[in-house]
């Protein structure tokens, strides 16, 4: 029994939730615009961009490698999806499936270039990220279609509204796609080859191909489905910014990538789990969002998400020595 | 070929750099050729503005990647050390010199932390880059309430320091900057200290048992990088006098771009400050370049993001044949 | 004993620089334990490995369940039923015990792995062997030796016909080893073929049927093992002929001073209250087997490991023993011991950097003005050094990656003169060294000694610590379990007590 306590407490997912907690109390009890159901909403809304990014670079981050191209690669779809809407009288439902599948095309790019070509990982998405910020900005000037005009549907995915006007009553949808996405990610990555194989990779490459895998298929795969992931992050991102903007996306990584760390993820790759990344990012969307509400400028989220980030890191750092030093 | 791989000179400065020169030159005739207006003092001038604070990013950086490291915080941590810098010259009245200082101060306050993290704690450098950019751009515009800084024009009290870029249109840049190219490079080859920073990029464990304290210098590494990052911010505002919150991240692929391309290895252990030096003057050029063929930021982004992954794939493929 | 399983014959295999394998033959019959024993470096796992197909052969036959065969690679080996127990694991801790068995070839149902076959498949296999271990455990929470057991275990699930053990027992327990022999007999009877590679005498004994000795790459002879002595086997496995003439006395006077004196170090399990002392001019000799300890002994004193207790003294310049603390290399170091390691590629020099650099490594301060480096005057040492060493280079600035392994060596050493380190810990100074450039390292020691230096040599070499040593420290799995003057030191004594386990 006290083994099983002393294990609850010693789970990163128990610790970020009492976390998640003690931030929302704190909002609680010092803002009264946080207690709001149309701020539940608003943060809701700017938390599906980062938990899909979140989710995707999971697994690059698991075989001890890292997507530094999400943020822009985001944007960058999102743009040129909103500018074949615009522009070209695309349907929406095509223009999203562009995005993902833009999405999944840098993500084997970043694949090749990793797995198969043997570039560090953060270099190669460095230039992944910048090139998606080029393209981006290249391929774009105008917004996804809003709410009013035709094609406006797609925000439906995420939030939906009932009845009109002042009474209309809005029920966050996305939230429950977000949980089910986790659960099926969270059964990928634990019942099926790809993630057992992402798991070995990033625990002992070295034994996982003697052990007869094919590892470079498996470990451009994990960049792949990052990549997809970030097309499907373009679709919300876009589904809750007034106007997607040439040029920014860089920095939002760092708010997936840090989720994923605070969420338990080790440094070292070879662990890491659906569910933690799903409540670590929380802990930064509750940064990001809810600083404001208690009088912080929102540029405070992004030093503090630094510091979060190191911390996290940190902490997996000074576990791992102190096992090593039990041994 | 062959031959010319074996001249004393060619093997003096490296058969890569004596290509990599000719790549520079075969540029500019042909930006010269194809753009109008390209010939001529104004596009040279133009150019080295850009070579000033690139260059010492990059110079900076040579140092970190000598370690087997990697610092991509410096783009970012630059505009935040011109922030904080021009916001206390421009609100606070604090002297331009002191403020050149805070700049130089602020830089190496970051290469102090991310070398600490690194070297004594073991991040792994990437993340310690990540979460410094971030922090580098939260802090600079927390300090200036999101709004751009500027630092005064020629003539303007405080305006003289732009004399480190030119005077009455003499480059005075080019002088300080290869002069601090020259002193780079007494460092890296002629100090203890960069004996150690090279050699432990190249074995860090023999270097440990051969008695020597690798992480301090392994911290060190980054604490020069941090202050040349600071004196990059004042050559960027001398030049382009504005600096925004929130933006710099470009300049981190340019810098480690003129880099690789110089010769200095992505896995450690060898530095070219040189092979840097013509690096920086060759991505500089090009982006001015890109400039002038009417293209934009966009396609500078693109291309130097290619060069980076072609000059890494360079340098990878060449040690797995070695090996 | 059964029939022929495998037949190796004439087995030829080069490296640039070393005749690794000269026409070997091993002979394996279904249902026996055969054991392959020599030094290390005699060639064992090099004939593993080609047989696996890690290694091309250059020549010979294998025959296999009586068909020639050449595998490609270790997969086409399991394929066939020959599998082999790696000493270095390969394992992937982060993963549990039943997926890591069945990594690479997990049963499913649709997409989904079907864990629960897996663990009960993992338990039924180990209720065969009679292992207790839960498949739901993490791999890195495992000991070494159950970590072990599960190698075997997934070896086994691969439907083998020829279990290749490479020293398997290196880092179990007695328990352990109890354990694993209880599971190759239960093999045995089942009529598989199994090799066993060890340097445990005691164990061979116990285990194995018959015995094929190698020496220096090449096939000794086959003996069946109850027939013969222990002696038998070491007289086997070091040869009749000695090339090098051994030290007959010792050339250092009884009262020499004591420059360092070990007492009770402990360092993890490699290092067991160990104790002994330095005498000024002497070289001693640490002999034992592979994975006795003797590396890990040197890499604490040296600093470059933890260490947990221990007093280590050092003869300061009054010519009294000091007590020294001694956490990081730096400290043993400035305390004047310098260490040549075996692995000299990782440890010893900066393979990209020239002959001068590394000289000069380890005392950068006495060529320093300030913070700037005097060229010319490292330049001077290291030519010095080049000189007195006779290293075979054009020059100082030559890089070392571009030198022999003796000439390597030389340049390792020659970092230690510069510093003038006066205790100076040889590990294996002449692995990988050709023999030519042996004599040149061997008579550079004697010299090194006969100026005042003193020296402690790790060697796996018998016919080297019997040549060079004036005292010899054995060690067993992690403890010291003799000491031996050079007069009174026979191969065979030294073997004993190295291969003596001493409780």
């Amino acid at each position: 029994m006290t083994k099983k306590k002393s294990k609850l407490l010693g789970d990163q997912r128990f610790i970020v939730l009492l976390v998640i907690i003690a931030l929302i109390t704190v909002y609680v009890i010092f803002s009264k615009e946080f207690r709001k159901y149309s701020s539940i909403l608003s943060m809701l809304d700017f938390s599906y961009y980062d938990i899909l990014m979140a989710i995707g670079v999971t697994f690059p981050l698991i075989t001890a490698g890292v997507d530094l191209s999400i943020g822009t690669g985001m944007v960058c779809y999102a743009l040129i999806g909103g500018t074949l809407v615009r522009n070209y009288n695309c349907p929406v439902a095509v223009a999203m499936l562009v995005c993902i599948l833009l999405g999944c095309g840098i993500g084997l790019l970043n694949g090749v270039l990793i797995g198969i070509m043997g570039l560090p990982p953060f270099l190669a998405t460095l230039c992944t990220c910048m090139i998606t910020r080029g393209i981006g900005s290249r391929c774009s000037a105008t917004p996804w279609p809003t709410l009013k005009q035709p094609g406006g549907w797609f925000h439906s995915i995420f939030k939906l509204t009932f009845g009109s006007g002042r009474g209309a009553f809005k029920f966050p949808i996305g939230i429950i796609l977000m949980i089910i996405l986790v659960l099926v990610m969270e059964f990928v990555l634990n019942h099926t080859r790809f993630g057992r194989y992402t798991i070995a990779i990033g625990s002992n490459k070295e034994a996982t191909i003697l052990s007869g895998i094919n590892v470079k298929f498996y470990h451009v795969m994990d960049y792949v489905i990052c990549g997809l992931f970030a097309g499907l992050a373009a679709i919300a991102y876009a589904a809750v910014t007034p106007t997607v903007q040439p040029g920014t996306g860089a920095g939002l990584e760092l708010d997936a990538i840090g989720g994923v760390f605070v969420g338990g993820v080790a440094a070292t790759g070879g662990y890491g789990s659906i569910i933690g990344t799903f409540a670590g990012v929380f802990v930064i969307v509750l940064l990001k969002t809810g600083l404001p509400y208690i009088g912080l400028q929102a540029n405070w989220q992004q030093i503090i998400t630094g510091f979060v980030l190191i911390g996290a890191v940190l902490i997996d750092i000074i576990k791992r020595k102190r096992a090593v030093a039990k041994q | 070929m062959e031959k010319f791989k074996q001249n004393p000179i060619v093997r003096k400065i490296g058969f890569n750099r004596v290509v990599l020169i000719g790549v520079l030159i075969a540029m500019y005739i042909v930006f010269c050729v194809a753009i109008p207006g390209f010939v001529g003092l104004a596009r040279i001038l133009d150019t080295l503005n850009y070579v000033y604070f690139l260059g010492f990013l990059s110079l900076g950086v040579t140092f970190v990647i000598a370690t087997g490291g990697i610092d991509f915080s410096i783009g970012p941590v630059m505009f935040c050390c011109a922030l904080i810098a021009g916001y206390c010259l421009n609100m606070h009245g604090v002297p331009i010199g002191a403020s050149i200082l805070i700049s130089i101060l602020v830089g190496l306050a970051f290469g102090l932390f991310n070398g600490y993290l690194v070297a004594y704690w073991s991040v792994p450098p990437f993340i310690v880059s990540m979460a410094s950019m971030n922090i580098g751009k939260g802090i600079g515009a927390v300090f200036t309430k999101t709004q751009s800084v500027s630092w005064p024009m020629q003539g303007a009290p405080g305006g003289s320091f732009r004399s480190i870029v030119a005077v009455n249109g003499f480059p005075t840049g080019i002088i300080i900057f290869l002069a601090a190219a020259f002193v780079c490079g007494i460092v890296l080859y002629n100090t203890k200290a960069g004996r150690y920073i090279l050699c432990l990029g190249s074995n860090r464990e023999a270097v440990r048992l051969s008695g020597v304290n690798t992480k301090k210098w392994e911290m060190l590494a980054y604490v020069i990088c941090g202050l040349l990052v600071g004196v990059a911010a004042v050559f960027f505002v001398a030049a382009y006098t504005t600096v925004q919150p929130g933006y710099g991240d470009q300049y981190n692929n340019e810098a480690i771009a003129g880099c690789v391309m110089g010769g200095t290895s992505m896995v450690g252990g060898l530095a070219s400050i040189l092979g840097t030096v013509i690096g920086v003057v060759t991505i500089s050029l090009l982006q001015e370049g890109i400039l002038a063929l009417g293209l934009g930021k966009d396609i500078q982004l693109i291309v130097t993001g290619i060069i980076v992954i072609v000059a890494v794939y360079a340098d990878v493929s060449a040690r797995r044949k070695k090996n | 004993m059964g029939d022929v399983i495998l037949t190796m014959k004439g087995i030829d295999k080069s490296f640039p620089g070393v005749h690794a394998l000269d026409h070997v033959d091993l002979e394996v019959r279904r249902g026996e334990v055969h054991a392959l024993m020599g030094e290390n470096g005699a060639g064992k796992s090099t004939l593993m490995k080609v047989l696996t197909g890690i290694y091309k052969k250059d020549s010979g036959t294998i025959t296999y369940e009586g068909r020639e065969v050449e595998f490609q690679n270790t997969r086409e080996a399991q394929d066939a039923g020959v599998v082999i127990v790696h000493q270095e694991l390969n394992m992937v801790g982060d993963l549990t015990v039943a997926q890591n068995i069945f990594i690479g070839r997990e049963p499913k149902k649709g997409i989904r792995i079907d864990d629960k076959k897996m663990i009960e498949d993992s338990k039924a296999l180990f209720d065969e062997l009679h292992i207790d271990i839960n498949p739901r455990e993490k791999m890195n929470e495992l000991t070494v030796g159950k970590q072990q057991m599960c190698e075997i275990a997934k070896a086994i699930s691969h439907h083998a016909k020829l279990i290749i053990f490479d020293e398997p027992s290196a880092a179990l327990t007695e328990k352990e080893i109890a354990d694993l022999f209880n599971i190759i007999r239960d093999l045995r009877k089942k009529n598989l073929g199994i090799v066993y590679i060890s340097h445990r005498m005691d164990e061979i004994k116990v285990i194995t049927d018959r015995v094929t000795v190698m020496r220096d790459g090449c096939y000794v002879g086959t003996l069946v093992t109850k027939d013969c002595t222990k002696e038998d086997i070491i007289n086997m496995m070091v040869g009749r002929v000695i090339y090098e003439e051994p030290k007959t006395h010792s050339m250092v006077p009884k009262d020499a001073p004591v420059v360092l004196k070990v007492e009770n170090l402990n360092a993890g399990r490699m290092v067991q209250d160990v104790s002994f002392e330095l005498r000024k001019g002497e070289i001693l000799g640490f002999s034992g087997l592979m994975g006795a300890g003797r590396t890990e002994t040197a890499r604490a004193i040296f600093g470059a490991d933890p260490k947990q207790s221990g007093k280590i003294s050092i003869m300061g310049k009054d010519g009294q023993l000091h007590e020294v603390t001694i956490n990081s290399p730096q400290d043993a170091v400035k305390a004047g011991i310098g260490y040549l390691s075996e692995d000299r590629k990782r440890y010893g020099i900066v393979v990209e950097k020239s002959i001068t650099e590394n000289s000069t490594l380890a005392s950068m301060e006495d060529f320093c003005n300030g913070p700037f480096i005097n060229k010319v005057k490292e330049k001077k040492a290291a030519e010095k050094y080049i000189k007195e060493l006779a290293t075979k280079t054009p020059s100082a600035d030559q890089l070392v990656v571009n030198l022999s392994g003796g000439n390597q060596q030389k340049v390792v050493i020659a970092k230690w003169l510069v510093r003038n380190s006066d205790i100076l810990i040889f590990d294996e100074p002449t692995r990988g060294i050709d023999v030519g450039a042996k004599n040149e390292i061997y008579k550079l020691m004697n010299k090194l000694v006969s100026e005042g230096k003193s020296i402690i040599m790790i060697s796996s070499e018998m016919t080297e610590i019997l040549r060079m040593s004036d005292r010899i420290v054995i060690m067993c799995e992690g403890r010291k379990t003799g000491e031996l003057m050079i007069e009174e030191a026979t191969q065979e004594r030294i073997m004993d007590k190295a291969t003596r386990n001493i409780d």
